[in-house]
């Protein structure tokens, strides 16, 4: 344990054994890397750019994870994991840089000189000082999947993606050591970072198979539509290989900059040819296509989801949704049960609620590489599968839409909304079919929605919008419609695909501030009249005792 | 005057924006390219001119008669120019590979990407400037740019600010005016930062020097 930490190492040292010899002689040469390590990696831990980049890590995770409503789906969230750690990657190169160039920078390349620590070893210990940079990464690693699951995640983490996100971290930083041993000045390392950031910001600029090489950039993939991971969609492996490699290859440059020893820099010309050739490897790994058969057998599921499907059966409602989301079965159960509790008389018709995919098989980078045959094969089985068309007594949720745990009311609120329109006797409407007229049964399901979740009437108020509909001389004609609040990936029957008119709304506002009983009452009374279609909101009204909404509106946002 | 400094910083913006460019233009995606692009393609300047106003061996120029924010004033004036060249060079780059009347073109009118870019601008020297006056002064660039970067990445995804700062929903005009309003607000920093710290003998030739003693005794 004597012998230099690298041959040639210590090739700077005088020949003849002074002082400086002298002092090599008795410290071991491991122990000062070591030494010079321990406070590298301190310096690391403590480096304001570092917990800056920490800071800014958790802050994107926040706004992934926490601020969006949908619920995160592991396949997809440990990718953004991987993200969040491109922020701390960037500021470790910058630190990593800065580190590195301190000897050569305000001049101080003489004093340095004279310590016996020879360059190599200084750099060698650089490199090991990115340890101190591990116990970020992992705390930023764990702060990501805490969020991912408070928020009510499917699925499990990938512990290799999760690997790959701290070894982005060493690479960025094996680079900073590299850019620092031969460029002193800050300015080198703020470019490297930018180097590093800039192809993610402009992904979108950049060739399809790009995606392979920046799997963490946020465009285009489908990962958050999957009902689960896809084998090699992106590599995992082969994605951390790469950044291995990446790693090894700047440590390399890195002692290949600062040795002197000939031995030493052709042992470091020999690693640095492997490392290259690992990491085309390694992207060679990551371009190859998806497997026809995963893309086969995702084609299959969308197009015939019940044969993958777990179906139960409660309260006379099938629930049909993908192996992994049992746990979303309740949070579904509940608006729906609690607007079947109010019904009156339930349709002969049984309800069924069914998850669905929503893959496009035309974006190449998911089907890259894959025969133009073979991907219109794919695109014309999933055509016509459930969810692209709207059936009358199933409601269908989009996998990847549905809503994180405590963003619950919006999706709520549409599960309850379909299931009353299902009870009101909905059926799909037709692409172009123009709006069959005021119907009373539209107000009683929004009525039976509010009652069954009782969402906030702020953010129903908040879906009373004014729209232009259509053209008069060259202008628009603004009319109030009302958007309730999301979509939550659920699509059931309406009778017209135009917006709800504000007025129906405004009905069944109405109907919500008379007593629930007498609602009720009046309802059950002549339930098979009030689902009639030619019923309307004033017979109604008229039945309720309360006069139709009209006049001028609320205080809406004005066009 | 850190001249390779600066250089390198807007040759390295203007060589990522010509691989963009190109990349896109090869790949019949020019429909992407943007102000986004420009804005993205000046950073690397921007982080440049962040080790602009830094003056080396500080304490010593501070013993000389001239004020302290001479020097670096005098930086950011003759980086101004090259920072102007480089935005318009991007522009032309950008020209040919966006066709005429594009969809993108109207959308966003060009005052308010200026505005934009001065307000990054002032902001980073002001970060510079009050990064000088701290410990971490021999560091300069390498702190000011990351903490600008930050605070304009707060303003740009803060929906506060982003509502009058980033289009949409801000219209140009208040983008403009947004901008302009930050880049004073900066500047006024800036010249705090900057502002005279020594105790000067302030000399008066009508006077008799005993009696004009103001804040420091002169030798």
């Amino acid at each position: 344990m004597t012998g230099p930490a690298l041959h040639g190492t210590d090739a700077a040292a005088p020949a003849d054994g002074g002082s400086r010899g002298a002092g090599l002689a008795r410290t071991p040469r491991l122990r000062i890397v070591l030494g010079l390590a321990r406070i590298e990696a301190l310096l690391m831990v403590r480096s304001m750019l570092v917990l800056a980049g920490l800071l800014a890590g958790v802050l994107a995770a926040w706004g992934w994870f926490w601020l969006n409503p949908v619920q995160p789906l592991w396949w997809w969230a440990d990718w953004r994991i991987g993200a969040a750690q491109l922020f701390l990657a960037m500021t470790v190169l910058v630190a990593a840089q800065l580190a590195a160039g301190r000897p050569r920078r305000d001049a101080m390349a003489d004093l340095y000189a004279s310590f016996p620590a020879t360059a190599a070893t200084r750099t060698l210990a650089c490199l090991a000082g990115l340890a101190g940079a591990v116990p970020v990464s992992v705390l930023l690693a764990g702060v990501g999947v805490v969020m991912v699951q408070l928020r009510g995640t499917i699925g499990a983490p990938s512990i290799m993606v999760l690997a790959a996100g701290l070894v982005l971290v060493i690479a960025a930083g094996a680079a900073g050591t590299a850019i620092g041993s031969r460029f002193p000045h800050p300015l080198a390392g703020l470019l490297g970072a930018l180097a590093l950031f800039l192809p993610t910001a402009t992904a979108h600029l950049l060739p399809v198979w790009s995606i392979w090489l920046i799997p963490w950039h946020y465009f285009p993939d489908q990962l958050g539509w999957l009902a689960g991971p896809l084998t090699g969609y992106p590599p995992a492996g082969g994605h951390a290989a790469e950044l291995a490699g990446v790693a090894i290859l700047a440590a390399i440059v890195a002692l290949a900059v600062t040795v002197r020893s000939a031995r030493a820099r052709g042992l470091l010309a020999t690693a640095g040819v492997l490392a290259v050739a690992a990491v085309f490897f390694a992207g060679a790994v990551q371009l190859e296509p998806v497997p026809a058969a995963e893309l086969n057998h995702l084609a299959a599921e969308i197009a015939d989801p019940g044969s993958v499907q777990h179906c139960t059966t409660a309260s006379g409602v099938r629930y049909c949704l993908y192996p992994g989301f049992g746990r979303d079965l309740s949070s579904t159960e509940a608006p729906v049960n609690e607007v079947l509790a109010l019904l009156p008389v339930r349709p002969s018709q049984p309800l069924t609620v069914r998850q669905v995919l929503s893959v496009d098989f035309t974006d190449t980078g998911l089907t890259r590489g894959q025969p133009q045959q073979q991907v219109s094969q794919w695109t014309a089985q999933t055509r016509n599968a459930p969810g692209n068309t709207a059936a009358a007594s199933t409601i269908y949720l989009t996998v990847g839409e549905w809503a994180a745990a405590g963003s619950l009311t919006d999706a709520d609120f549409n599960v309850a909304l379909a299931t009353a329109g299902w009870a009101a006797g909905f059926t799909p409407a037709g692409q172009n079919m123009p709006r069959p007229g005021d119907q009373a049964r539209e107000a009683i399901a929004i009525w039976l929605a509010i009652l069954a979740t009782r969402p906030p009437a702020s953010e129903l108020q908040q879906g009373v919008q004014w729209r232009g509909l259509s053209l008069r001389r060259g202008r628009p004609t603004f009319v109030a419609i009302w958007n309730y609040p999301g979509t939550g990936g659920v699509s059931a029957a309406w009778p017209s695909r135009q917006p709800l008119p504000a007025a129906v709304y405004l009905m069944a506002k109405a109907m919500t501030r008379l007593p629930e009983q007498k609602v009720s009452q009046v309802l059950k009374d002549r339930w098979a009249t009030w689902l009639n279609p030619r019923t309307t909101d004033a017979q109604l009204a008229a039945a309720l005792g309360i006069q139709v909404p009209s006049g001028p509106l609320p205080p809406y946002p004005q066009p | 005057m850190p001249w390779v400094t600066l250089i390198t910083g807007c040759l390295a913006g203007l060589a990522i924006f010509t691989i963009l460019v190109r990349v896109a233009h090869h790949d019949q995606a020019t429909f992407w390219l943007d102000q986004g692009t420009v804005r993205l393609s000046l950073l690397p300047a921007a982080a440049a001119l962040a080790f602009v106003p830094y003056v080396p061996f500080r304490p010593l120029r501070w013993a000389t008669p001239v004020p302290a924010w001479v020097t670096p004033a005098g930086h950011l004036l003759l980086a101004a120019p090259i920072l102007a060249l480089t935005f318009w060079a991007q522009l032309r780059i950008m020209a040919p590979a966006i066709p005429p009347h594009a969809p993108q073109d109207p959308h966003e009118p060009f005052y308010a990407l200026i505005a934009q870019l001065i307000g990054w601008s002032a902001i980073i020297v002001a970060a510079a400037a009050c990064t000088a006056r701290s410990r971490f002064a021999d560091l300069g660039g390498a702190i000011a740019a990351p903490i600008s970067f930050a605070v304009i990445a707060l303003a740009w995804y803060t929906p506060p600010s982003a509502k009058f700062l980033v289009r949409p929903p801000a219209i140009p005009h208040s983008i403009a005016i947004g901008w302009y309003a930050i880049a004073a607000a900066a500047l006024i920093l800036t010249c705090a930062a900057m502002r005279d710290h020594w105790h000067r003998c302030t000399r008066s030739p009508h006077r008799r020097p005993t009696a004009v003693m103001t804040r420091r005794r002169c030798p």
